[in-house]
């Protein structure tokens, strides 16, 4: 008997180990898809609640323990107070009395790191208990198995998280816990005996089998690829923006000005948050530094640390050479206070930073034009700055014929490709381009392709290109809507295909024109300019031998502030201008109005059409919400509805009480498989009811209440010991 | 009432343990003969000779502290054998009663559908009655009056099968069976040397028999049990297959017959148990198949079943209220 209970006990050991290494399929995800750090600290702690949980010592000793084990975990991630000191009472102290007035007051956001670890570890100490009583008391494992699986995919799909061998483990994990606990329950519902260890390969051995022959199959079986689209954005498009545009949807999603181009694609979020504001007699693209290596996925900088200090005066990041016709300007630029950047923005042709706070130095990387600001070498954000520019204006002409004979080191960079870039990129770009004869009109017939030939502009239901797509690939041609990073990264790499060097530029647009005709210090008059995180921006440079790097703009919507001349002996060369530019860019506009064409844009997507989509889809998801409540509720009804039925029933003890509650018993059973026939009498049932459970309990519980309904007994001492048989058996029913 | 229970349950039990010192295997039978005994009603016992039925209600009648009589039934058989005739006394000079067997507590009437249907009117009159007429003026038979009649099944030749009104007055038909290979070992065993029935003595006296079937009366059958009664009576009625369903008597008899079973089961009231056990003796040999019915080869026990298959039992209070 004590061999068999050793058994029993490896078995719940067993069971009770996988239910652990399931629950951390739970927190793997988390590190990436949360901003939770020291992961392992918490599956350290969750590993030792699990562990004081299967020793099933009584409560008295396990709270403390776990008590314990939390508070060194808070004390070690968020206190330098010595542990146990007044002053450690006094910040834990403010810190509940803090967050419990945020969530007081319903802002769940707010709450600190250490309240939000606090809680989470209380909730981690809450699963042990709960996995313990699915697993080893209810051997009810299959339930968690599915919700592990679920939440793997749920995060695989909709979130970074690559749940790729998360599931294969999951699938191992959950096949040898279904395995024992299948095994250990049938061993008991026979009531045969474990039988010793000698024998415990005839099952085990089985079993491994079993889950390595399945596993194998499963993962060298071909997989279909996905049978619909990704459907994170669809999702999104379709809820629109009615989800609120905090940081919850879960997806890759961008803001603003991000450091980090590898990894392109997923939507854009709106984020009106202002970055800095300028100064500056016309609209102009704000530079911030340019990225060189397409890797499939996105961009990479992978230029020579050449990087080089300025302190002021010209800082070296002329784009273009001295061929090209300038004009010189001033600019004012002042960031908001907030704002991390810690990079000068500049636009074309900024020659020298004219006046800064002194403490800040520059650091030059002058192949891609970045310049980080920098105060005792630490880089800090500048707060503003004036600007020297020598605004350039591009001869058509003179681009026209500026040939192909790229220096050498330009080739070598801005050629590169990924080995893997599918064929038909180049072959399109080939088909574009093969009227024209020189590489301005061909880079202009590839800037015009995307506003031509259906590409829509969208920063929502944007693809994330899957492991074995090419992000233009994609692009170009399957969901051909995007936004910038879509249209200049597919440029880009369509010219390079084509051997026109060409590279890929961040920054900023010119943003909203807020003022005009401010005077500021030298005496002229300016523009101001807003510009917000939704102005982050993307766009393209084309290598011009002789005359330097020239901007392009392929993104739908959005215009080329740069200036093109077409160079005539006429001298009213500003009607000129004028004129070419309508003729080139027939979409460039004012900054006014090409502010509204974004508004237009963002009307379209989240305003107009889907405002009643969006609404729409609300109610869809509130039905769908409500429906599923009310699935859980009906799924689980015996359970609430037995717990609220135990009290009512202890209160009263008429005989229609008991009426009620044994019959409300019988449908319980019912529920569990065991159903009365009408023909059967309630003696026959109970014996039926008992064999099943192997009790004796409802035969009593019956003889009773025959009592009440044959022989009409009004009242009875007994009921009160029924009571109890009545709970025990809505306890195993429900069990 | 439960003082009662507790008086006489062990009674009964020693009667019946009594019996079944004699018949082997046969504690069915000996229970139901018990029922119809406490309910008052009388059994049809039907079976091929020789399988223990007389045995069976001597074993009882012995058990018993009551006067035993009885009626070999043979074809010239005449009424007043059964009831008793009145003889001159030339020494009275007056006719003087001599009773017949019909006067005694347990009768056995032996293979009663081997007479002529005078002759078994005469015992049916007494087992329905309670009283006989015997030339013109009604005699009470004694208390009390317990009759188990046998009965060859109707196939055998020189039968007068009892018609149906008679067969109505039996509370139970029972059938007794061969004994199992092992039981007849059994009975073999028992009988080698003296034969058990001279061993048994009488376990209860008359009165007791008499307060325990009072007692009977007494067990409570409640509204939702009587519905169910009906239920399954009226059922009979209206099945396809027969002609004539279970009358009334037959409801009022399924009830008895409960309240006794309730009784021996120690239990002051009826539950639906009780009739779902009964039904099949209480009813079956109150339903005539219709022909072609009999032809399809239905038989009354199976249309029994059949209806208490179909009947929902009573579970709730108020499902009738």
């Amino acid at each position: 008997m004590r061999g068999e209970n050793r058994q029993q006990f490896y078995y719940q050991l067993i069971l009770y180990i996988c239910g652990f290494l399931l629950f951390w399929e739970w927190m793997r995800p988390l590190e990436k898809v949360t901003d939770t750090q020291n992961i392992t600290v918490f599956i350290i702690f969750a590993a030792f609640s699990f562990f004081i949980s299967f020793l099933q010592v009584s409560w008295w000793l396990s709270m403390p323990l776990k008590m314990l084990g939390l508070v060194f975990i808070l004390d070690g991630l968020f206190l330098y107070e010595r542990l146990f000191s007044k002053e450690w009472f006094l910040i834990i102290y403010q810190q509940f009395a803090y967050n419990i007035d945020l969530i007081l007051a319903q802002q769940w956001g707010e709450m600190t790191a250490f309240f939000r670890s606090f809680l989470f570890l209380v909730l981690l100490w809450l699963m042990s208990y709960l996995l313990y009583f699915w697993f080893v008391i209810a051997k009810r494992i299959f339930l968690f198995v599915l919700m592990t699986f679920f939440v793997i995919t749920i995060m695989d799909t909709f979130t970074e998280y690559n749940g790729q061998w998360a599931i294969v483990r999951t699938f191992i994990i959950a096949m040898i816990a279904l395995g024992v606990s299948s095994f250990s329950r049938e061993m008991e519902k026979e009531g045969i005996s474990f039988g010793g260890m000698k024998r415990i390969h005839r099952w085990i051995l089985p079993m491994a089998a079993i889950v390595l022959f399945s596993t194998a199959i499963g993962y060298a079986s071909p997989k279909p690829g996905p049978q619909w689209a990704d459907p994170v954005p669809y999702i999104e498009s379709a809820v629109g923006d009615s989800g609120g545009n905090g940081p919850g949807g879960g997806s890759i999603q961008k803001i603003g000005y991000g450091e980090n181009d590898s990894e392109l694609g997923g939507a854009f979020m709106r984020d009106d948050t202002p970055v800095f504001r300028v100064a500056a007699k016309k609209e102009s693209y704000w530079r911030v530094e340019s990225k060189n290596h397409y890797t499939g996925k996105g961009w990479e900088d992978t230029m020579e640390e050449d990087i080089r200090v300025a302190n002021g005066g010209d800082l070296g990041i002329r784009t273009f050479t001295d061929e090209v016709e300038t004009e010189e300007q001033y600019t004012l630029v002042n960031f908001n206070d907030d704002v991390q950047l810690n990079k000068l923005v500049y636009p074309y042709g900024a020659a020298e930073v004219v006046s800064y706070p002194e403490q800040f130095q520059f650091l030059v990387h002058q192949p891609t034009g970045e310049v980080e600001t920098q105060v005792n070498q630490k880089a800090r954000q500048i707060p503003g700055y004036r600007m020297h520019i020598d605004v350039p204006s591009y001869e058509y002409d003179q681009l026209r014929e500026a040939g192909d004979d790229d220096p050498r080191e330009i080739r070598d960079e801005y050629l590169q490709l990924p080995d893997d870039l599918p064929g038909r990129v180049g072959n399109l770009t080939e088909q574009i381009i093969k009227d024209e004869d020189n590489r301005y009109d061909r880079v202009k017939e590839v800037e015009n392709y995307f506003s031509t030939s259906g590409f829509e502009y969208n920063t929502e239901d944007v693809a994330v290109p899957g492991e074995s797509d090419d992000y233009v690939d994609q692009f170009l041609f399957e969901t051909q809507q995007g936004y910038c990073d879509n249209f200049s990264t597919s440029m880009v790499v369509m010219l390079r295909s084509v051997g026109i060097p060409a590279r890929w530029v961040k920054g900023f647009t010119g943003g909203e024109l807020e003022d005009t005709d401010i005077e500021l210090q030298d005496g002229d008059s300016y523009n101001l300019y807003q510009v917000t995180n939704n102005n982050a921006h993307s766009w393209v440079e084309v290598h011009f031998p002789g005359i330097g790097w020239v901007p392009f703009e392929p993104t739908k919507g959005f215009s080329n502030p740069t200036d093109f001349y077409v160079d005539t002996d006429d001298l009213d060369s500003s009607s000129e201008e004028d004129n070419s530019e309508e003729t080139d860019t027939p979409e460039t506009e004012s900054p006014n109005q090409k502010q509204e064409i974004e508004e237009d844009f963002d009307s379209d997507e989240s305003g107009g059409a889907s405002e009643e989509g969006g609404n729409f889809w609300n109610y869809i998801g509130l039905a769908v919400a409500l429906a599923g409540i009310a699935i859980v509720l009906y799924v689980t009804r015996f359970r609430w509805m037995s717990a609220f039925l135990k009290r009512r029933y202890k209160q009263s003890e008429d005989p229609a009480t008991y009426q009620n509650a044994y019959h409300y018993l019988l449908k319980v059973l019912d529920n569990k498989g065991l159903k009365r026939k009408p023909n059967q009498t309630l003696r026959e049932y109970a014996n039926d009811v008992d064999r099943h459970f192997q009790t004796n309990d409802m035969k009593v519980l019956t003889h009773h209440y025959e009592r009440m309904l044959y022989r009409n007994e009004q009242q009875s001492d007994q009921w009160r010991k029924v009571t109890e048989l009545w709970e025990n058996l809505i306890n195993k029913a429900l069990s | 009432m439960t003082q009662q229970l507790s008086l006489y349950e062990p009674k009964i039990s020693e009667v019946m343990k009594n019996v079944n010192k004699v018949m082997v295997g046969k504690e069915e039978v000996t229970l139901l003969s018990m029922v119809a005994l406490l309910a008052k009603g009388h059994v049809l016992l039907e079976d091929v000779p020789g399988v223990g039925k007389t045995m069976l209600v001597r074993a009882i009648a012995k058990s018993l502290d009551c006067e035993f009589k009885r009626i070999q039934f043979t074809p010239d058989l005449l009424p007043s054998d059964v009831t008793g005739v009145s003889i001159y006394n030339p020494k009275e000079m007056a006719f003087e009663f001599r009773p017949g067997p019909i006067l005694g507590n347990v009768v056995l009437a032996d293979e009663i559908n081997r007479t002529s249907p005078k002759t078994q009117s005469a015992l049916l009159e007494g087992m329905e009655e309670s009283s006989i007429t015997v030339e013109g003026s009604p005699v009470p038979l004694k208390e009390p009056f317990f009759v188990m009649a046998t009965q060859n099944p109707i196939e055998y030749e020189g039968t007068y099968p009892l018609p149906e009104a008679q067969l109505d007055r039996f509370l139970l038909k029972l059938n007794m069976g061969y004994p199992t290979a092992q039981e007849e070992r059994e009975m073999l065993s028992r009988t080698s040397g003296d034969h058990p029935l001279t061993k048994i003595r009488d376990v209860m006296t008359k009165d007791e028999l008499l307060d325990i079937q009072n007692s009977v009366k007494e067990v409570y059958v409640d509204d939702t049990i009587r519905h169910y009664i009906v239920d399954v009576v009226a059922a009979t009625r209206d099945h396809d297959s027969v002609y004539l369903g279970v009358s009334p008597r037959g409801s009022i008899s399924l009830m008895r017959a409960a309240k006794a079973y309730a009784f021996i089961q120690d239990r002051d009231y009826v539950i639906p148990d009780d009739i779902k056990y009964l039904a099949p003796f209480v009813m079956p040999h109150r339903i005539i198949l219709t022909s072609e019915a009999k032809f399809e080869g239905y038989t009354a026990e199976g249309i029994t079943q059949e209806i208490l298959e179909h009947i929902s039992i009573p579970v709730q209070r108020n499902r009738h209220e």
